[in-house]
């Protein structure tokens, strides 16, 4: 299995059935292959922080789910997961694909890039990265294990040497 | 139209439907209108509201029924093509529209303005719409709602009034006896 295939299997191995992600050309790899899965049911959402009140909302009734998104738009979800994840013990892992990178063409997505492991450590919220492929069904599996009995969103970083980053 | 007197009809006519309501007023008279397992308060995140109540409608059978603000679903309009494009036959959205920030200071809102949310629910494919003026009407659409497949996007024209004390602040209590009424 290559690293998107990985992620899937770990996601149904843990029941998580409902992603809601914003699109990333990296993620991409991923979610096309959600997408095609009956098992998934993949809703697009026009913002991150949307994204994470749909997770939240399928959870509150019973349901996993997985949220995709890219570093740059982390930004756009620290107040859903400070004032309705952190608070009500909602767990969702969070696949972010970090920009600002190795490789990095583009100085626009350094900053945040950057920022994204600092905002995690100051919620509280623990995050794993993800640059190699050996043991990664390992990690994320564990990770989702921890999410769901700690029952506090984490997220997952993606990073280039994962895999191959954007081209410019 | 005020806001607790048409919440507190809607909750005699619902069952045992899950309700989300919005942040501030509308989570604080849905308490004081009835404390129940399915009710799902939020205390924050602002503009969510409607876009927890999809993820709840694309996971369960069961018609679930959004309370939201004019103010805070400006915040978050994507969300209305989110459901426009999902469909979600069992989701009924009730938007209470005072045309203000009222618990900010009462600024106006741009639905004061011109901006007509029902358009735009329509405009993102949603076909059940109605714009209300009072318990009537809004009980009549209601009930329509409940009976015929959504989604259902409802503005309900309010008045703003006097705030009632505001409710307990539980959120994680109020996850996890709704999610409990859900069987897990």
């Amino acid at each position: 299995m290559n690293w998107a295939e990985t992620i899937t299997q770990s996601l149904k191995d843990n029941d998580v059935s409902l992603v809601a992600y914003v699109p990333d050309i990296s993620i991409h790899q991923v979610t096309k292959i959600l997408q095609d899965d009956p098992y998934f049911h993949v809703v697009s959402a026009t913002r991150e922080e949307e994204a994470i009140g749909i997770a939240a909302g399928a959870y509150a009734v019973g349901r996993n789910a997985a949220v995709f998104m890219q570093s740059s738009g982390f930004g756009n979800c620290i107040n859903a997961l400070a004032s309705l994840c952190i608070p009500c013990r909602i767990p969702i892992p969070m696949f972010i694909n970090m920009r600002g990178e190795v490789g990095e063409f583009n100085i626009a997505q350094v900053a945040m890039g950057r920022a994204t492991r600092p905002i995690l450590d100051v919620l509280g919220l623990p995050y794993y990265t993800l640059d190699t492929v050996d043991r990664l069904d390992q990690q994320v599996s564990g990770a989702l294990q921890l999410c769901y009995a700690s029952r506090q969103p984490l997220a997952l970083c993606l990073t280039p040497m994962l895999h191959g980053g954007k081209i410019a | 139209m005020h806001r607790f007197s048409a919440t507190k009809m809607l909750l005699e006519h619902l069952g045992d439907r899950p309700v989300v309501a919005n942040l501030g007023p509308s989570t604080d008279e849905l308490w004081h209108s009835g404390d129940r397992d399915r009710n799902f308060y939020t205390y924050g995140s602002m503009g969510l509201c409607s876009s927890i109540a999809l993820g709840m409608a694309l996971s369960t059978d069961e018609q679930v029924i959004s309370l939201d603000g004019d103010g805070s679903l400006l915040m978050n309009m994507g969300t209305i093509g989110t459901i426009g494009r999902e469909v979600p036959s069992n989701l009924i959205v009730v938007v209470w529209d005072n045309e203000q920030w009222a618990q900010t200071g009462y600024q106006a809102s741009h639905t004061a303005f011109g901006t007509d949310l029902e358009q735009v629910a329509r405009g993102c494919g949603i076909e059940k719409t109605a714009t209300v003026r009072d318990e009537e009407e809004l009980l009549s659409v209601f009930h329509q709602a409940l009976d015929e497949e959504g989604p259902w996007f409802i503005v309900a024209k309010i008045q703003e009034e006097e705030y009632l004390p505001v409710s307990p602040v539980e959120p994680e209590m109020t996850l996890y006896r709704f999610r409990k009424s859900f069987g897990d």
